[in-house]
């Protein structure tokens, strides 16, 4: 009979200590993962694959609060591997999850993490393939940090920066700032948190339907705009192909509330976190295909065209208001908001 | 018509004393904010005081230099200042920035018919603004006595009542609203943006 989460006591040392607790931890994680984790306890996984060429990526988690309205580290954790390897165009295939525990967490919330985990590696289509567990004393962290490291083949020419050309128009999956303002409402209790959810979501099944809906080129590159936000992205970009980047301020996707919280607490949504959110260069013959391609998808309903690459040399990013004016976006040297992810 | 409530933030203590900016501005203050809650007590409006109570297991919240957590509940520095409280007031106990947050405060106003808060105490860009906000999100009519909030950060205070007015509150002077009060008997709600 399974223990109910509730009665399953409390993270120890001995659980990362590889003798029997550390046996009984690992089970109730292989239990909990269910279908998803094809471990084999090797040292290593063995593992097929079938490709010319392979993404691989990876990142840690450390996101405060690790438990927070419509999620957890543990989509957080999936998620963010999933878009890395969806956003060149990969087809993501098998992660690898390292988990540092503190002692004293709840073993019902590890549960909680690891039953998000499963949900979302299943709605991306991805298998936990090996893992690792460590703990460490009270204060040494925060409750859970994650680790994944994710590999994905290609099934299609690799989307790359240098795709980019100047006319191409500039695209949004969906609203900007919502992961963040959503956090920074828990931490603090703000009030803005049962209206304004994280966007953390799988965009590989996003992508894969647009990639289908679409010509081989009309979709330049695409990055997922986490750390930084859309400014640091659209910076990226403007360096990369040395060309000037205009965004017009009102095509922006900003919920009402957002704008609200964004403006109280003094940060700008275009500099804001975000889990589900892509950024997406097109060439402008393909504009509408592409946006109805992402509006059919329930993470893409909110897409919208908010500019362009110009000719204009120099890698400036350049923000249009209502009334024609342009200024300067800058990119931010230092003042992100710390663990949204 | 709904009733109408006065909320009070952090009237504490360990929030008013923290610095001498806002000692001194509580002390400007201070008169016409008790004189406007005898006022809404004389015309049979509640006063609710939210009482900020740091848990020990919160990880945001701010200690003092030595470490020592401030607004512990019981203690001194916590408790409502009683230049401000009458017998006949509610305390709520919160313990992130906006009076609803996981707090009692909705049912409480929702069980006494109260569909109209005014929102006062300190501080005016932290729990002023979030609290009106919140309210705001739960369908109340906001109104905020610009007279009757505080703030060490008098540029700040002004930043959030512009704010307030913009999105969701109507601000005017305490006196303002009572003779409001007196003459139209109610509060009217402001017509907001609407939420898309």
């Amino acid at each position: 009979m399974t223990t109910p989460a509730a009665d399953l006591g409390e993270v120890v040392l001995d659980h990362g200590s590889g003798t029997q607790l550390s046996h009984e931890l690992l089970s109730l994680i292989v239990e909990t993962l269910g279908d998803v984790y094809i471990g084999e306890m090797e040292d290593s996984a063995m593992l097929p694959i079938a490709a010319g060429q392979i993404a691989m990526t990876t990142d840690s988690f450390v996101v405060d609060p690790p438990f927070f309205g419509n999620g957890d580290i543990g989509k957080i954790a999936v998620c963010g591997t999933v878009n890395d390897l969806a956003v060149v165009g990969a087809k993501p295939l098998y992660l690898t999850l390292g988990m540092i525990l503190e002692t004293g967490l709840p073993i019902s919330r590890l549960v909680q993490v690891l039953t998000s985990i499963r949900e979302t590696a299943r709605e991306a289509g991805v298998q936990i393939v090996c893992g690792d567990t460590k703990v460490v004393r009270k204060g040494e962290a925060d409750q859970i940090y994650l680790n994944t490291a994710g590999v994905g083949v290609f099934e299609r020419t690799p989307l790359r920066m240098r795709n980019v050309r100047p006319g191409d128009r500039v695209i949004l999956s969906g609203p900007i700032g919502n992961h963040t303002v959503h956090l920074l409402s828990i931490r603090e209790g703000l009030g803005f948190e049962q209206r304004v959810l994280s966007d953390c979501a799988p965009v590989n099944g996003m992508l894969d339907a647009l990639f289908a809906a679409v010509d081989e080129g009309d979709v330049r590159s695409v990055r997922d705009v986490t750390r930084g936000g859309l400014a640091a992205v659209l910076h990226e970009y403007a360096g990369a192909v040395e060309r000037t980047i205009r965004i017009d301020k009102e095509a922006l996707p900003i919920q009402f509330e957002t704008l609200m919280a964004t403006d109280m607490l003094g940060i700008d949504p275009i500099h804001s976190a975000n889990e589900g959110c892509v950024c997406l260069f097109v060439d402008p013959s393909a504009e509408q295909k592409v946006l109805d391609a992402l509006r059919a998808h329930k993470h893409g309903t909110g897409a919208v065209a908010i500019g362009e690459v110009t000719e204009q040399d120099g890698a400036l990013v350049l923000m249009r208001d209502a009334e024609g004016r342009d200024s300067v976006v800058e990119e931010l040297l230092g003042a992100e908001l710390p663990r949204l992810c | 018509m709904g009733k109408i409530a006065v909320l009070t933030n952090d009237l504490q203590a360990d929030v008013v004393h923290k610095t001498p900016e806002r000692t001194a501005a509580m002390a400007e203050a201070q008169p016409r904010f008790v004189h406007f809650l005898e006022e809404m007590r004389r015309r049979g409006h509640g006063i609710y005081h939210l009482q900020l109570v740091n848990l020990p297991d919160d990880p945001n919240v701010e200690r003092d230099f030595d470490g020592t957590l401030p607004l512990q509940r019981g203690s001194e520095g916590a408790a409502i200042l009683g230049d401000f409280l009458d017998p006949s007031d509610s305390v709520v106990e919160k313990n992130k920035d906006s009076g609803f947050y996981e707090t009692e405060l909705h049912d409480l106003l929702q069980k006494n018919g109260v569909d109209t808060v005014l929102v006062t105490g300190l501080q005016t860009q932290i729990c002023v603004q979030t609290t009106a906000a919140d309210a705001f999100f739960r369908g109340y009519n906001i109104w905020v006595p610009s007279d009757c909030v505080v703030s060490g950060d008098p540029e700040a205070r002004d930043r959030s009542l512009e704010w307030l007015s913009g999105y969701c509150a109507t601000v005017a002077s305490s006196e303002e609203i009572l003779a409001t009060l007196d003459s139209d008997g109610e509060l009217a709600r402001k017509v907001v943006k609407i939420l898309p």
